[in-house]
């Protein structure tokens, strides 16, 4: 359960109902100054937490506050000092960005033009195109620069790195640690967990609408071995598991590392982490 | 006014402007002028066809920025338009009346009468586009059918009054300047639904689209 009511971002009790999935009592608090990935299958409810955290859908139960405060009553403070960028989308796609750029800036009044240019400068990008003309990473690079400019201290991006190459991941990866060093508290949602590995200083894990885990990435990883099994599963394995997959030559085993020694065994990834419990959920 | 600049910037479709010219059909002897509206409410649909395929909604409401203020802005936008059709209408009886007009045969001819024939025609369309369009903005197409089913059904009921309802037949489609009082009472008439059915039009939109979960 969240406590911290004045972090960046705080989330308790978060309840979305659709006919076909629920949001079920989520709650998270960022820590500041920190990269926090938001992981999940497709479906297990990343992108309706972040718009219900948006009010872009109004959420059935819960409480949102930034910094301490609630988007109800102080919703242009809030959104001042936020910055929302999403892979799926691409905002007139055939205006250049000089002129997107030129309504954005009137809109905050802490507007910062250095920043921009310097931004724009440090990222590549040319104000004379338009985003039909950007790659899907410049896109996200744009809007980027648009929020740093209005000084954003909290960045929620909505799997930014989905349908990019590895080279523009790693690029946006490191403009992600850059983000962090200046202080920025970044929100992250992917399924790309090997993203994670590179930058998360904690992670949220979300399964069918539920936080599964809530924890500091190490200690995340930390807390499960793989124990890699060649034909069958050794007889008292299959009672300790958190979750089987199937591989080429045998089966990995995913095993509370609490319950099991270092022998045989070796570091779980995140990806392998989030495959394997995914599995233990489909199983139950 | 930053609102309203930006849907001029970045969500206007060029049928806002191009629709402008349709008021040249006022020139045209035995046409149903108030169709040039429709032609504006086409453009609106455009406009808000186009909002959608650029993500618009998700631009603005991450902007420091109420949803009241994003639709009262698209609806100030679009009235500006529906403004310009009007006072270009206007003009265009006034060259018509110069250049020497006959009678039209398909509806209120082109004088002081048609102006407040147009102002309903918007207003019709207003109140029902509207706050149809922000229940779903996803679907501006339904909104624009039903609007559109309305305007066409006004519009045949003014073309049709022309020969049945007395009002329409006796005093509105009468040659300018008779009847003056009475057609710049309709006229007024006329302004008030407009100005009351554009208001309430907003109204409801705000309502609708805050109520409304936004699909991004």
């Amino acid at each position: 359960m969240a406590t911290d009511m004045s972090a960046p971002l705080y989330v308790e009790g978060l309840c979305k109902n659709y006919p076909s999935f629920r949001l079920k009592e989520v709650s998270f608090a960022l820590e500041r100054g920190k990269i926090t990935g938001f992981i999940g299958r497709n479906g297990a409810g990343k992108t309706t937490t972040i718009n219900s955290v948006l009010s872009l859908v109004k959420p059935d139960a819960g409480t949102v506050l930034f910094s301490g405060l609630s988007d109800a009553e102080h919703s242009r403070e809030i959104r001042e000092k936020i910055g929302f960028v999403s892979a799926g989308m691409t905002y007139y796609t055939r205006k250049k960005l000089r002129t997107i750029t030129g309504i954005t800036k009137t809109f905050y009044p802490g507007w910062d033009d250095s920043a921009y240019r310097k931004h724009m400068e440090a990222f590549g990008l040319d104000e004379e195109k338009t985003p039909a003309e950007l790659s899907n990473g410049m896109k996200i690079k744009y809007a980027l620069a648009l929020a740093l400019s209005h000084g954003a201290d909290l960045l929620i991006l909505d799997e930014p790195t989905s349908g990019l190459d590895p080279i523009s991941r790693e690029e946006l990866v490191e403009v992600f640690l850059k983000l962090r060093d200046m202080g920025k508290t970044v929100f992250f949602s992917t399924h790309i967990t090997s993203d994670l590995e590179k930058c998360a200083d904690r992670i949220l894990f979300l399964q069918k609408g539920e936080v599964k885990a809530d924890e500091d990435l190490n200690a995340f990883r930390e807390g499960y071995r793989i124990l890699e099994c060649e034909g069958e599963i050794p007889a008292g394995v299959k009672e300790k598991a958190r979750g089987i997959c199937r591989v080429r030559d045998g089966y990995t085993v995913l095993l509370p590392a609490a319950e099991t020694g270092t022998e045989n065994t070796r570091e779980a990834t995140l990806e392998e982490i989030m495959v394997h419990l995914e599995k233990e959920g489909e199983d139950a | 006014m930053k609102l309203l600049k930006k849907e001029f910037s970045l969500c206007m479709h060029p049928t806002g402007y191009i629709m402008l010219a349709t008021t040249l059909l006022v020139l045209v002897p035995g046409y149903p002028y108030a169709v040039s509206c429709f032609y504006m409410g086409l453009a609106i649909f455009f406009i808000c066809l186009t909002a959608r395929e650029n993500h618009d909604a998700s631009y603005t409401l991450t902007l420091p920025v109420s949803r009241e203020e994003a639709v009262t802005a698209r609806v100030l936008m679009c009235c500006c338009l529906e403004i310009v059709q009007l006072v270009l209408i206007g003009v265009m009886i006034l060259v018509k009346n110069a250049i020497g007009q006959v009678p039209n045969p398909a509806g209120i001819d082109a004088g002081v009468a048609l102006m407040g024939d147009c102002l309903i025609t918007f207003a019709i369309f207003n109140l029902i586009f509207f706050p149809m369009y922000y229940r779903d903005i996803n679907k501006p197409g339904k909104a624009f059918v039903v609007a559109t089913v309305a305007v066409f059904a006004w519009i045949v009921l003014s073309i049709v009054g022309t020969y049945t309802i007395p009002f329409f037949r006796d005093v509105l489609d009468r040659p300018d300047p008779a009847y003056m009082r009475d057609k710049l009472l309709f006229d007024l008439g006329a302004l008030a639904l407009y100005i009351g059915g554009t208001a309430l039009a907003a109204r409801k939109s705000v309502r609708k689209f805050e109520e409304t979960d936004l699909q991004l």
